[in-house]
């Protein structure tokens, strides 16, 4: 077999790929993995679009299937691990457990700027005392962002499900939940805004998280969220295995714009502006991944990451003229709770 | 999900505990729906097993490649081994050529070819025959000097007597199996080329192989539902009412059922089936016995890549597999193993042949392969099917056009290679039967 293996391959890499490395006991414990139907058209009439790996972590020697409801076309992994199994899929060193500037650099603060004006441009509208819930927040990136650049007298909450993302949160001086937002005790009808940025796609259950989600929020109160868009030019280019949004294992469930429209109006949200927004970053994952997986070196493909700022840049820039022609990388829905909706 | 709307209905009975019956089982299950999986035999798994022997060789039923998303579908992913290398070659006239590419060199053939393709496109009328299909696909010269005297040694039957969709089992077009070779050799794993229909055969699709053997899917899949299989338990007859399956009959004991899900071949399904002649036309229905000799030898690369397709008449066989060169794990160190497939009738002098002489039989006939055969020969275990592959015989074209569309039995559902009578694989088989259950779901709760 050693004939077949690229020089530069690790023994993670190797087992990366389905190979068998049973001195690592880490690597080659299979998780425990179950079909799952379309959590918006609650059937299994769906067909596999892509197979692949944990090209970035490498928690485990599984294959993923990303499958795509024939019906409404969500894109979603199934079989998918489970809930028990969240510890391994998501590790210690995982970026949004992180994502901070020793780590990240010059990428932290352009980042930190662009996501700055982002959210603000959503919150802009917001009263003086309104109260705003980040929804899988993380180490509290977005909500460091809105105390520092939003109005002082904004009331931030925070909801995450990683012990450790709150303990980062929470020790610099965020006020933040663990646990899920259908679990958590919130108080009904009293926030202004909800942020799920970046969350959507890791839940098991979409549409439980955003009708709890739409329980929180006041009527005519607002969610934002940011996912990744399965209709776009890296999607159909890499969707076969490569693709970055897939991020084998954890996203769970991935949106179009026609997706994303069905879950908000199956949990009785308005759809506000339905419009897509650049990043880069799934394409620089798809070349990672690509290059990861075909055994390149590793200096090459470290060449593809959030820390190469060159890489980020390029295709900030190619993902620029995507957005142009409204096919950027991620999708930004703004939804809202109807004004005069029973509780 | 409709878990508790199925609860107090009827139980869906399954014939047959391979891979459709246990993929059909598992998919009820997920769903809520009750059922009883009856397996005539004392284990599960059927075709879909693996014999090992004492010295480190293993067999399937012919050999048997399953694909990682295949694997990744049932959750096994993680305990299969990565096949590195896949191809085919065709010995034809006294030399080898590889499959496709070597083929397209040879002047006679593309001439021809082309030659067919452009008559072909003035040709209005569809081919009647397989004979007809491949001569206008291939040319004369390859279909008359390889596809068809392969296809029917394969198959029993003359080629001008089978029916032309025949030709909807080859791979698709020859650009998209350069294409998938060219990604196995950059990518070093045996991509996938003819190994599904019902899924596109991509390059992120390539061959796996289970440890301890392609029963791994089986097991899998048959996780958490002994409750409800019987072994030992063949099913006697499907008792139909007024067009509708609505009971089984195994052991003596009737069973009522809200629909049947049989995995049988289709031929001995219809002779169960009781109170519809509906299924009347499948008794026709002829599959080809197969004969699959394992021969062990000392030495590996023995044949110039893992199948050699042997269309010449002086054959016994018509394919050879050395299987050891895309899973070396299949043969201990330093041997190797090569199968050959000879098709059959039941009763005939093949079928009836001992293991040994069968052995010898072939060890002679690969002498112009293999010139110091005889010399590496080390034994031969046979093993020998009565179902390999369905014949597709002109005379009940129709009748098997009418089947792939239904049953005629409503509420009875024919899944997986032989229940189908299609040539499918392993793939395709739990593809097909989960968009089958689906069906079946939607009927129950219809």
């Amino acid at each position: 077999m050693e004939r077949y293996l690229p020089r530069a391959m690790t023994l993670t890499a190797i087992s990366r790929i389905g190979e068998t490395v049973r001195d690592d006991p880490v690597a080659t414990a299979s998780l425990n993995l179950a079909p799952v139907p379309c959590c918006i058209c609650e059937t299994d009439d769906a067909e596999p679009v892509g197979v692949g790996e944990d090209f970035e972590y490498q928690t485990s020697p599984d294959t993923f299937l990303a499958m795509r409801c024939r019906s409404c076309g969500l894109v979603y992994l199934s079989p998918r691990p489970a809930v028990a199994d969240l510890d391994r899929i998501y590790p210690e060193h995982y970026h949004a457990f992180q994502f901070t500037a020793e780590h990240y650099g010059f990428v932290y603060q352009v980042r930190r700027r662009l996501e700055a004006r982002r959210v603000l441009s959503w919150c802009r509208h917001l009263d003086d005392d309104a109260r705003i819930i980040d929804v899988g927040c993380g180490d509290g990136f977005h909500l460091g962002l809105l105390r520092e650049f939003g109005r002082p007298t904004w009331q931030l909450e925070g909801v995450d499900n990683s012990r450790r993302a709150v303990d980062t949160a929470t020790r610099s001086g965020l006020r933040v939940h663990q646990g899920s937002v259908e679990s958590l005790d919130l108080p009904p009808a009293s926030y202004d805004m909800a942020l799920l940025i970046q969350t959507i796609e890791h839940v098991g259950d979409p549409p439980a998280v955003l009708a709890a989600v739409r329980r929180l929020l006041k009527p005519g109160g607002r969610v934002v969220i940011v996912t990744d868009n399965t209709d776009s030019l890296d999607f159909k280019l890499f969707k076969g295995r490569h693709w970055g949004g897939y991020h084998f294992p954890r996203h769970w469930n991935l949106f179009n714009a026609r997706t994303l429209g069905a879950l908000a109006r199956k949990v009785d949200l308005e759809v506000e502006s339905l419009t897509t927004a650049m990043s880069p970053v799934n394409w620089v994952y798809s070349i990672r991944n690509t290059l990861v997986d075909l055994g390149f070196p590793l200096w090459l493909s470290n060449r593809f990451s959030l820390e190469s700022p060159v890489s980020l840049a390029v295709f900030t820039g190619f993902d620029l003229l995507h957005q142009l022609a409204g096919r950027g990388a991620l999708l930004r829905a703004i939804l809202r709770r109807p004004a005069a909706a029973a509780q | 999900m409709q878990a508790m709307s199925h609860a107090a209905k009827k139980p869906v009975a399954i014939i047959g505990a391979g891979l459709a019956g246990l993929t059909a089982a598992a998919q009820l299950r997920r769903n809520g729906v009750p059922f009883v999986l009856f397996e005539a035999g004392p284990k599960i798994a059927g075709l879909a097993t693996t014999f090992n022997d004492g010295d480190g060789f293993s067999y399937d039923f012919g050999a048997h490649f399953i694909t990682n998303r295949l694997a990744a579908a049932i959750g096994v992913s993680a305990e299969c081994r990565t096949v590195r290398h896949y191809g085919e070659t065709v010995f034809a006239g006294d030399r080898t050529y590889s499959y496709p590419l070597g083929l397209m060199g040879v002047p006679r053939f593309v001439l021809s070819a082309i030659a067919a393709r452009a008559s072909a496109a003035a040709e209005r009328r569809p081919p009647q025959s397989a004979a007809e299909w491949f001569r206008r696909r291939y040319g004369k010269a390859m279909a008359d000097e390889v596809a068809i005297p392969l296809i029917e040694a394969w198959s029993g039957a003359r080629a001008d007597e089978l029916s032309p969709a025949v030709g909807a089992s080859i791979p698709g077009s020859i650009g998209n199996t350069v294409l998938l070779k060219l990604a196995g050799r950059l990518t070093r794993r045996a991509v996938a080329c003819g190994y599904s229909r019902e899924m596109p055969e991509t390059p992120n699709v390539w061959h796996v192989y289970p440890h301890g053997g392609v029963g791994l899917l089986c097991q899998r899949l048959a996780a958490g539902l002994d409750d409800a299989i019987r072994l030992d338990s063949p099913v006697e007859v499907i008792i139909t009412d007024g067009g509708r399956a609505v009971a089984v009959r195994a052991g003596g004991r009737e069973q009522e059922v809200s629909a049947v899900v049989s995995t049988a071949p289709c031929h001995l399904m219809a002779k169960l089936v009781q109170g519809s002649d509906a299924l009347q036309p499948l008794a026709r229905f002829r599959y080809r016995p197969m004969v699959f000799v394992n021969m062990r030898f000392t030495g590996r690369g023995l044949l110039p890549d893992v199948v050699t397709w042997t269309p010449g008449k002086q054959f016994p066989f018509f394919r050879l597999t050395e299987t050891p060169l895309s899973m070396p794990w299949l043969a201990p160190e330093g041997k190797t193993l090569i199968t050959a497939d000879i098709g059959c009738a039941v009763g005939d002098e093949i079928w009836t042949m001992p293991e040994e002489q069968l052995g010898e039989l072939c060890v002679e006939h690969l002498q112009p392969l293999i010139r110091d055969a005889r010399q590496r020969y080390l034994g031969c275990r046979v093993l020998r099917t009565t179902i390999a592959y369905p014949v597709f015989l002109r005379e009940y074209e129709a009748d098997r056009q009418r089947f792939e569309r239904s049953t005629g039995v409503e509420g009875l559902y024919s899944v997986g290679r032989n229940g189908e009578f299609a040539h499918i694989f392993m793939e395709d088989v739990f593809w097909r039967t989960t968009g089958k259950m689906r069906q079946l779901m939607q009927g129950l709760s219809a």
